[in-house]
């Protein structure tokens, strides 16, 4: 009896072990363009300095992006974004942690697009809610591209919006996030 | 015994494997803090003015801004006494200055700009951010910019004086902020300004110089409250003008006001000792004693247009 616990504790640190095959990444990209018509481009902003982390094993998958690092055509909507809206020296980021559902260790190995889904939560101006996208993997040598688009509703979020704004933004403002990560 | 041992080893494992997102997530946040970052102070001031004077901000790259000013007629007149209630405490006056200006920033730290300042007079400058308060990989206490400008005077005038270049003066400004916390911050602003022409006489200089203070203090998201006060240090008591007579310039310049931060644009209502609306003649040629009846009414609108996309998509 001893022997197999021995054994099974053996068993699971080194299964944990074989676990640690984690990817990490700083070329993480955020855009959105919260209009209700996307072809207005005046309060789009976008971030290239997401950070995320990927463990492949489990596919546990995490996001950060700083919200100071968002920059949008018009420098006051930024000040605005930062100071009033998001609160920025507040709450400094916006997280996403998270499962892949439907991801495969092996279609790292091999060239090609796959599409699964993502589930997990994320926490944006302190307030932690459930997430739900279709993301898209896209593997070509050496570099695993994640895409996802998915919508947030600002209000969910405690972000009020400016009744002179409200009637040009859509409900939902979608987020395209792309993050590519090198494999070794 | 052992069942318990097995039991708790297996749901110690479980456990691991719960806590596993939420240690990916912190292994993220700690990298994420490890890295040396550039925490640069933001809007130190709400626009590009305190209220008057020129603040340490500038227009943000690509963008264009617009700014309508108005000063109106002294609030309550001496001698006037219940008419300045008919003539809406200056704003009927008849004597408005009108300043409009368009601003555009090539860059983060170089700003271009043009105003006509009414009276035929005009100016146009550049300003220049020297030092950006952050902390950080850089510590640096303090916001730099440096304001240099100069002036056109229009107006007709009994010849030789006249002559164009007797028309110009110049004012360079050292514009030193900080950003104390949220809501407070304080402005330093030492002044010389260089005028072409001034009538010969005694005590008349080309180059004034001034210093002043100002502040804000920032009461919701949206509104502020604001302070200015300058002093000019020389060249103003006694001076001879054309036609030989003396004039004397109050030398203090105070105001007060209230930003309101629309969203889309940003009002600052004031109260000014000053009816000038132009830079130098603000600092250098002030007649209203700081005195109550002396104040007027004033506000800057400011509309900021992004005319060239920034936004970098993939």
């Amino acid at each position: 009896m001893k022997k197999i616990l021995l054994l099974a504790l053996s068993f699971i640190l080194l299964a944990n072990l074989i676990n640690a095959q984690t990817y990490k990444t700083r070329d993480g990209y955020v855009y959105f363009n919260p209009n209700k018509d996307l072809t207005h481009k005046d309060y789009e902003a976008s971030s290239k300095e997401g950070t995320a982390i990927f463990k492949v094993e489990t596919s546990d998958v995490a996001f950060l992006v700083p919200m100071k690092t968002f920059h949008f055509n018009n420098a006051l909507l930024e000040e605005h974004f930062n100071e009033n809206y998001l609160e920025s020296n507040k709450y400094p980021d916006a997280r996403f942690a998270g499962k892949l559902i439907g991801f495969n260790k092996d279609q790292l190995t091999k060239d090609g697009v796959y599409h699964f889904s993502s589930e997990g939560k994320v926490t944006m101006h302190g307030v932690t809610k459930d997430f739900k996208a279709p993301v898209k993997l896209e593997v070509k040598g050496k570099t695993a591209t994640f895409y996802c688009n998915f919508k947030i509703k600002a209000e969910d979020h405690n972000i009020g919006i400016p009744g002179l704004v409200k009637p040009k933004l859509a409900d939902l403002t979608p987020i395209d996030a792309t993050i590519k990560f090198q494999l070794n | 015994m052992k069942k318990i041992l097995v039991y708790l080893i297996v749901t110690f494992c479980f456990m691991l494997k719960a806590f596993a997102q939420d240690d990916l997530l912190n292994d993220l946040v700690k990298d994420d803090a490890a890295k040396v970052k550039k925490n640069i102070a933001t809007a130190t001031f709400k626009s590009t003015r305190i209220i008057n004077m020129q603040s340490v901000e500038m227009t943000g790259k690509g963008n264009l801004e617009f700014m309508i000013s108005h000063r109106f007629g002294s609030v309550w007149k001496d001698g006037k006494g219940w008419g300045n209630v008919a003539q809406l405490f200056g704003l009927n006056a008849g004597a408005a200055n009108t300043y409009m200006s368009f601003d555009y920033s090539f860059t983060n730290w170089m700003n271009v700009g043009f105003a006509a300042t009414g009276n035929s007079k005009y100016e146009t400058w550049t300003k220049f951010k020297l030092l950006r308060q952050q902390s950080g990989a850089k510590n640096i206490p303090i916001t730099v910019s440096l304001f240099s400008s100069a002036s056109f005077d229009g107006t007709e005038g009994p010849s030789p004086n006249d002559f164009a270049w007797n028309r110009f003066s110049f004012i360079n400004q050292l514009l030193v902020a900080r950003k104390f916390n949220e809501n407070f911050s304080l402005q330093l602003t030492p002044s010389y300004i260089h005028y072409n022409y001034v009538p010969y006489g005694i005590n008349n200089t080309n180059n004034i110089f001034s210093l002043g203070i100002g502040g804000r203090y920032k009461i919701t998201h949206k509104t502020a409250i604001s302070f200015e006060y300058s002093r000019q240090l020389n060249g103003y008591k006694n001076l001879l003008d054309e036609t030989a007579s003396a004039v004397n310039y109050v030398p203090d310049l105070f105001s007060l006001g209230y930003d309101w931060d629309t969203g889309g644009h940003i009002f600052q209502f004031f109260f000014t000792s000053s009816s000038a609306a132009t830079n130098i003649a603000q600092l250098t040629t002030n007649t209203n004693e700081v005195r109550l009846g002396n104040f007027s009414l004033g506000f800057n609108l400011n509309r900021s247009y992004g005319i060239k996309r920034v936004v970098k998509t993939q």
